[in-house]
């Protein structure tokens, strides 16, 4: 069954008097469980791709579904909440709420749907930042972490929800190789255990090995793809 | 609503700098507003005790005739339209339930004639003096004494001394059978006293101005010479004189003519004010024939009237007046007060109206207002300077924080998520400094009040509402300053929250 159905999109950028044509007409299935990798060199729309499909970017044209739901049809409060229930996010850059403990952050999305108790999302949390690795560090605040310490709160922080799909743009992009293939085993491990659609852009080819699909993008359109 | 709470407090602390700027305008706006809404309840509230309880009470009764309202501040113009027939309007006031005290009087403007015959204008207010006393208290003797119960003569106040030697008499005025006392002194006579050409003199003589010019030469024994205790520059125009002898000096009905000459029926006709022309052609006897002697209208013989020092046994009640000084009892609402008086009034006929003190105080309540309305519009400067301020401060807080609001947009963050934690910020910001301008305003406004600062400054004396400044706040101004502090804070954070509210999760990733 597919989670994700993309259907001819294209999205365009204007710069300046041109316009950047950043996907190029891309049609694109991804099924439940799929651990998969988009690869790409830089500027070949790896990044619009995974905004489009973790609805943070709307297409130009084309038609994206998410879990059968057409997302181009939703009220931005509508979009607001698949976000929230469907999606989980980790960024290249450890987008952590610098006010908030290590703690703090991963309860967020849960505070957010205002569906759980006060303590089962405190030991959810704790769970969470124990198979991470981050169990001595929940008082901390981002800032007293190191680059590795940060992304593995976003990976807690994208899972708390138990989303459909996590999608991760350039993951270990700011981590040196050995935490970088710590963040991908555990990325694998929660693949395979709870069958989450995990779906991660990277230009490194070291990482390549733990996806299960590979779609190569180039210049906007699907230049090929691989299941391993 | 703990979680966007949290953010937000911590937010505050985090951007220390941002927080303290807006921070300190808060406090600022909020002490200046303070300050503000203290001097404006002072001066309400002096302009109330000054003016409403030491000279025009609240409400001020006067004929139906009279063209305008502006009477107890009206320089010059027609003589105010006299009232006849005070003992049926004492007798409607005596049953009213929202009536605390009340007293007639009456008002005009006589010629002071100098020893060549020369004029200039005083203002005299006919009054019974203890009555008067009673209501107001307001007298301040500074040479001579107050009147004896029914003693008859002119209270002379300072202000017109000075005034009158200057312009008209070149003669320094005293009581009679009293020394001169000279830190009484104008600049003018303590000079001329320095030099021994000071001329003193302890009479005057008053010709009252009437329409039918009917009016006489009177010459009041002065029994003292006084001030008024508060707003001294702007009353301080007004003599004082027994009642009769305004009567007399104006050609008005004295309670003397009443009781010896009246008899029922002409009694009748000037309670009508002569309105009712049914009545006036009827065929009851209007006139008595009288024979006057003319030797009744000497000088001499006015004179020897007027020596008499104590009033015969006589209701001053029946002669004429032209207006009535109403007190309410506390807590009755002013305008219902009037809206009332008026249908009673003209329910019982009586040829009177209620007029509010300030309609009757004319140019001067009016630039009490000003002066409040300016005052009020400086406040609300403030408000509108510190909102800009506030809003711009906040604005650019929004767009440094894109990537923090983006991120949070991108994992589920609604719209109003965003709001709520810019509305907290500034909510938290509006209690704790706002809080403290109000808490530091109300101690300065306490400082002030007790420092008893003076004026003789009149423009000085209506901001301060009298001649001393005493600023206060109410529970009711602290209300008012925290819903103003609410009102700065809610449009403030209004734009600021729709710059921050369009953050969108793309724009946070745009700027990574």
């Amino acid at each position: 069954m597919n989670i994700i159905e993309l259907n001819n999109v294209t999205k365009n950028y204007p710069l300046g008097n041109t316009t950047v044509h950043a996907l190029r007409g891309i049609d694109l299935n991804i099924s439940k469980g799929d651990l998969v990798s988009i690869i790409g060199p830089s500027g070949s729309g790896k990044t619009t791709l995974l905004n489009i499909i973790g609805c943070i970017d709307t297409p130009t044209s084309g038609s994206v579904k998410i879990e059968q739901q057409d997302i181009s049809t939703l009220s931005d409060k509508k979009t607001t909440d698949l976000r929230l229930f469907k999606i989980g996010f980790i960024f290249q850059t450890f987008n952590l709420i610098p006010v908030l403990n290590v703690l703090e952050n991963v309860e967020f999305p849960l505070l957010l749907m205002k569906k759980h108790s006060k303590d089962e999302i405190r030991n959810k949390s704790i769970k969470l930042l124990s198979e991470v690795g981050l169990q001595d560090h929940i008082n901390h605040k981002p800032a007293e972490l190191s680059g590795g310490q940060r992304q593995r709160v976003a990976i807690a922080r994208a899972l708390i929800t138990e989303p459909s799909i996590i999608l991760a743009d350039e993951p270990t992009a700011n981590l040196d190789s050995k935490t970088g293939e710590q963040i991908l085993n555990i990325m694998k491990e929660i693949n395979s255990k709870e069958h989450t659609t995990f779906i991660f852009s990277t230009h490194d080819h070291d990482v390549l090995k733990y996806a299960k699909r590979i779609i190569k993008i180039k210049d906007g359109v699907i230049d090929g793809e691989e299941n391993q | 609503m703990k979680l966007i709470f949290t953010i937000a407090l911590r937010n505050l602390f985090r951007h220390k700098g941002k927080s303290l700027v807006i921070g300190i305008i808060l406090f600022l706006g909020a002490f200046i507003m303070t300050i503000g809404n203290g001097i404006i309840t002072g001066l309400n509230s002096g302009l109330q005790e000054n003016i409403v309880n030491k000279f025009t009470g609240d409400i001020v009764l006067i004929s139906e005739k009279q063209e305008s309202n502006a009477v107890i501040i009206s320089m010059m113009g027609k003589p105010i339209e006299m009232i006849n027939n005070y003992t049926l309007i004492k007798k409607l006031l005596q049953g009213l339930p929202y009536i605390d005290k009340y007293i007639p009087l009456a008002q005009g403007t006589a010629m002071l004639l100098n020893e060549d015959g020369e004029p200039d204008f005083n203002f005299l207010l006919g009054v019974n003096f203890e009555e008067y006393q009673k209501m107001f208290g307001n007298l301040k003797v500074i040479e001579g004494r107050l009147p004896k119960v029914g003693e008859r003569g002119l209270l002379l106040t300072d202000m017109n001394r000075k005034t009158n030697y200057e312009y008209l008499l070149n003669a320094w005025v005293i009581p009679p059978n009293t020394k001169v006392v000279t830190s009484n002194f104008s600049q003018e006579a303590k000079l001329s006293f320095e030099q021994h050409k000071l001329k003193i003199i302890d009479s005057m003589i008053f010709m009252g101005m009437n329409e039918k010019n009917s009016a006489l030469d009177i010459k009041p024994s002065i029994i003292g010479v006084i001030k008024f205790k508060a707003l001294n520059s702007f009353f301080g125009y007004l003599n004082l004189i027994d009642i009769e002898s305004f009567r007399e000096c104006f050609g008005y009905v004295t309670a003397q003519d009443s009781a010896s000459s009246l008899d029922k029926d002409k009694s009748k006709l000037l309670a009508m004010e002569s309105e009712n022309l049914d009545d006036l052609f009827s065929d009851k006897q209007l006139f008595v024939q009288e024979k006057v002697n003319q030797n009744d209208y000497s000088l001499n013989n006015l004179q020897t009237k007027l020596e008499k020092k104590v009033t015969t046994n006589i209701n001053l009640d029946n002669g004429t007046y032209n207006q009535v000084y109403i007190k309410l009892k506390p807590g009755t609402k002013l305008d219902n007060a009037v809206k009332k008086l008026n249908i009673s009034l003209k329910k019982n006929n009586l040829g009177v109206k209620a007029i509010t003190w300030k309609q009757a105080l004319g140019e001067m309540a009016d630039m009490a207002t000003v002066i409040k309305v300016a005052l009020f519009v400086f406040v609300m400067f403030i408000f509108f300077v510190a909102i800009i301020i506030i809003m711009n401060t906040l604005s650019m807080a929004a767009l440094e924080r894109i990537p923090e609001i983006g991120m949070m947009r991108a994992i589920g963050a609604r719209k109003s998520f965003v709001a709520l934690m810019f509305f907290y910020e500034t909510l938290f910001m509006s209690l704790v400094f706002g809080g403290a301008g109000i808490v530091v305003g109300a101690i300065v406004i306490k400082i002030l009040s007790l420092m008893n600062i003076t004026t003789t400054n009149e423009m000085i004396q209506l901001v301060f509402g009298g001649d001393k400044f005493h600023p206060f706040l109410t529970v009711m101004d602290f209300v008012l300053c925290a819903i103003q502090l609410l009102i700065v804070t809610v449009i403030a954070t209004i734009y600021p929250i729709l710059v921050a509210s369009r953050i969108k999760p793309l724009d946070a990733i745009n700027r990574d």
